[in-house]
C-alpha cells in the first residue's frame, strides 16, 4: 500500500496552549481512518493543520512523497485534498447549484466539472431537487449533504470529514455514514474522519487513532477498537 | 410627478453605483472605506483631465478613470490595508487608515487638479420634453442608462463568473471559501479594486452633469454610508435599494420641501434615525452580531 498522508510528531498551539503534542499519523491510498476522542482532544486541529487553515509549531507533514505544511490552503486543495468543514459552513445566500460548484472552484476544465457535478447530483438526489434553492433553506441533513458533494466537486484524492454527523437527525446519520462509505469505494478516495460518534467512525472505518489532551493514546484497526474494552468504556459508553 | 420620479430613478442609479462599491468592500474585508467618496471625485478629475484638458472622447475619459481608480483600489488594498489588517486584529485599526486615505486624498486632488469646480462639455445636445410633464436633458438620460446598464453589468458579473461567484463565498464563510481554495489576498485585492472602480466610474459619470470639486468627497462618503445603512451593510441588493431611496428621497425633498429652506438632508437624517432605531440591520440585512 502507498502511504498517502503521514503526520511526523506535530505540534500545534492556539495562543500557547498546545492542541496536538506531537501527534504522528499515517494513513494509505483507499484507506478510511477515523480520528475519536473527546471535544477538545485535537482531532479537528488535525484536519486544520492538513488543509493549511493552521500553522504547525514543529514536525511535518507529508502528503504523496511531498511536504505539505507551510503551503497556502488554496495550493493544497489544488493538489486534491478537500474538507467537509465542521458546522457544515455552506455559503448561504448562495444556491445549491453556487455552493457545488465554488468547490470546483480550482478546476478548469468545464466539460469535467459538468461531468462531477452530474455524479454529484446522482449520488444525492435531494441536491437536483434543490438545485436552484438557497442553501440556507435546506434542512441540516440535506446541508451535510451538500457540502459532502461540495467537496467531491473538488475531485480529491483526500477527503477529510469533520464531524459530519453533528447536529443531524439520528435518523439521517445512518445514510451519511452510507454515503461515506459509498464515496470511498466508487471514487477510489481516502477519507480521513473526524467524529465525536465513535460508534459511526469505528464501524464504517478500516483503521482509528483515539485522541485526548492532544495526543494519540490508541490506534489500532478499527473492527477490533469497536470491541476493546478500553475503547468502549472510555468512547462508546453514551453513544448509540 | 413624474419629474420627481425621473429625477430621483436618475440620481439613484448614480447612488446605487457608489454603494455597491462601497457594501463590496466592506463585505469581503470587514473595511469602512472612509475614502470612497475622495475615490469618486478623483475619478470625475481623471475624467475632466481626459477629456477636457486633453480633448479626447468621453468614452476614453470614463475608461481612463476606471482603469486608474482600478489601479488605486487594488494598490490600496495590497500595500495598505493588507499589512495593517495582518498586524492588528482591531476594527479601528482599519477605520482610521481608511479616515486617513481620505485626508491624503483629497491633498492629492487638491495638488493635482487645484480646487476649482470642474467639468466637460456637454456629451450629447437636447432636451426631453414631454408635454412639460417630465423635461430632462439628454445627456442625463444617456448618464442616468448607462448607470443603469452599468449595474446590471455588476450583478451579471457578481452572479454568474467565477470571479464574482468566489467574492460572494468570500464574504458570506471567509473559512469555507478558502478551504474551496479561493486566494484570500488575491480576492480581496480584485474586490477592492472593483469597489473603487465603480466609484471612479460614477464620478466619470456625474461630471458630465454637475461637474466635479474637491469638497465633493466627504459628502459623498456619508451618503454612501447612509444607502448602505438603509439598505443593509454587506448586501448587494440592499446597496441598490439604498441607493435608489436615497436618489429619490432627495428628489421628493428638493421638490416637496424648497419652500421650507433648505431642509432635506435634515428631514432625511432625522428619518434615518428613526428608521434605524427600528430596524438597526437595514432592509435587507442580517441582524447584528
Amino acid at each position: 500500500m502507498t502511504k498517502m498522508l503521514s503526520f511526523d510528531n506535530v505540534e500545534l498551539y492556539y495562543d500557547h496552549v498546545y492542541a496536538l503534542k506531537g501527534v504522528s499519523i499515517d494513513l494509505n491510498e483507499g484507506e478510511t481512518v477515523a480520528l475519536i476522542g473527546a471535544n477538545g482532544a485535537g482531532k479537528s486541529s488535525i484536519l486544520r493543520a492538513i488543509t493549511g487553515l493552521r500553522k504547525i509549531a514543529s514536525g511535518s507533514i507529508t502528503y504523496l512523497g511531498e511536504r505539505l505544511d507551510g503551503r497556502p490552503a488554496a495550493e493544497i486543495v489544488r493538489r486534491g485534498i478537500a474538507m467537509v468543514p465542521e458546522g457544515r459552513r455552506v455559503f448561504p445566500l448562495m444556491s445549491v447549484k453556487d455552493n457545488l460548484l465554488m468547490g470546483a472552484f480550482t478546476r478548469t476544465d468545464r466539460a469535467d466539472i459538468a461531468r462531477t457535478l452530474e455524479s454529484v447530483l446522482a449520488r444525492f438526489p435531494r441536491l437536483r431537487e434543490r438545485y436552484h434553492q438557497q442553501a440556507s433553506t435546506l434542512s441540516g441533513g440535506e446541508q451535510q449533504m451538500m457540502v459532502i458533494g461540495r467537496a467531491l466537486m473538488a475531485k480529491p484524492k483526500l477527503l477529510l470529514l469533520d464531524e459530519p454527523s453533528l447536529g443531524i437527525a439520528p435518523k439521517l446519520v445512518q445514510d451519511i455514514a452510507r454515503a461515506i462509505v459509498a464515496i470511498s469505494r466508487d471514487e477510489k478516495v481516502s477519507v480521513l474522519l473526524v467524529e465525536q460518534n465513535s460508534r459511526m467512525a469505528l464501524s464504517i472505518s478500516n483503521r482509528a487513532y483515539a485522541l485526548s489532551t492532544g495526543q494519540i493514546v490508541l490506534e489500532g484497526m478499527s473492527k477490533e477498537l469497536l470491541t476493546d474494552d478500553r475503547v468502549k468504556a472510555a468512547y462508546l459508553g453514551g453513544d448509540i | 410627478m413624474e419629474q420627481i420620479i425621473a429625477n430621483g430613478l436618475y440620481l439613484g442609479a448614480q447612488y446605487a453605483l457608489i454603494a455597491l462599491g462601497l457594501t463590496l468592500i466592506f463585505s469581503l474585508m470587514n473595511v469602512l472605506n472612509f475614502a470612497h467618496g475622495q475615490m469618486y471625485v478623483f475619478g470625475g478629475f481623471i475624467t475632466y483631465s481626459v477629456v477636457s484638458q486633453l480633448g479626447m472622447p468621453f468614452i476614453v475619459g470614463l475608461i481612463a478613470s476606471a482603469v486608474t481608480l482600478a489601479a488605486m483600489g487594488a494598490l490600496i488594498e495590497r500595500f495598505l490595508f493588507r499589512t495593517v489588517i495582518r498586524r492588528s486584529a482591531r476594527e479601528e485599526s482599519t477605520m482610521l487608515l481608511a479616515a486617513g486615505i481620505a485626508f491624503f486624498l483629497d491633498a492629492v486632488i487638491l495638488l493635482l487638479f487645484g480646487e476649482k469646480q470642474r467639468g466637460v462639455p456637454k456629451i450629447v445636445n437636447g432636451v426631453f420634453n414631454w408635454d412639460f410633464r417630465l423635461i430632462m436633458p439628454y445627456d442625463r438620460i444617456l448618464i442616468g442608462v448607462l448607470a443603469v446598464a452599468m449595474i446590471v453589468c455588476f450583478i451579471l458579473f457578481m452572479q454568474y463568473s467565477k470571479a464574482g461567484r468566489a467574492m460572494r463565498a468570500l464574504a458570506q464563510d471567509r473559512t469555507a471559501a478558502q478551504l474551496m481554495g479561493v486566494d484570500v489576498d488575491r480576492y480581496s485585492m480584485i474586490g477592492f479594486a472593483l469597489g473603487a472602480m465603480l466609484a471612479g466610474l460614477v464620478g466619470a459619470l456625474l461630471v458630465t452633469i454637475t461637474g466635479i470639486n474637491l469638497g465633493m468627497g466627504g459628502p459623498t462618503s456619508v451618503k454612501a454610508f447612509m444607502m448602505i445603512m438603509i439598505g443593509g451593510a454587506g448586501v448587494i441588493s440592499g446597496a441598490i435599494a439604498g441607493g435608489f431611496i436615497l436618489g429619490m428621497m432627495e428628489s421628493v425633498g428638493l421638490s416637496v420641501l424648497s419652500s421650507f429652506g433648505d431642509i432635506t438632508y435634515l428631514v432625511i437624517f432625522a428619518s434615518l434615525m428613526v428608521f434605524l432605531a427600528i430596524r438597526p440591520q437595514g432592509l435587507m440585512g442580517k441582524p447584528w452580531g
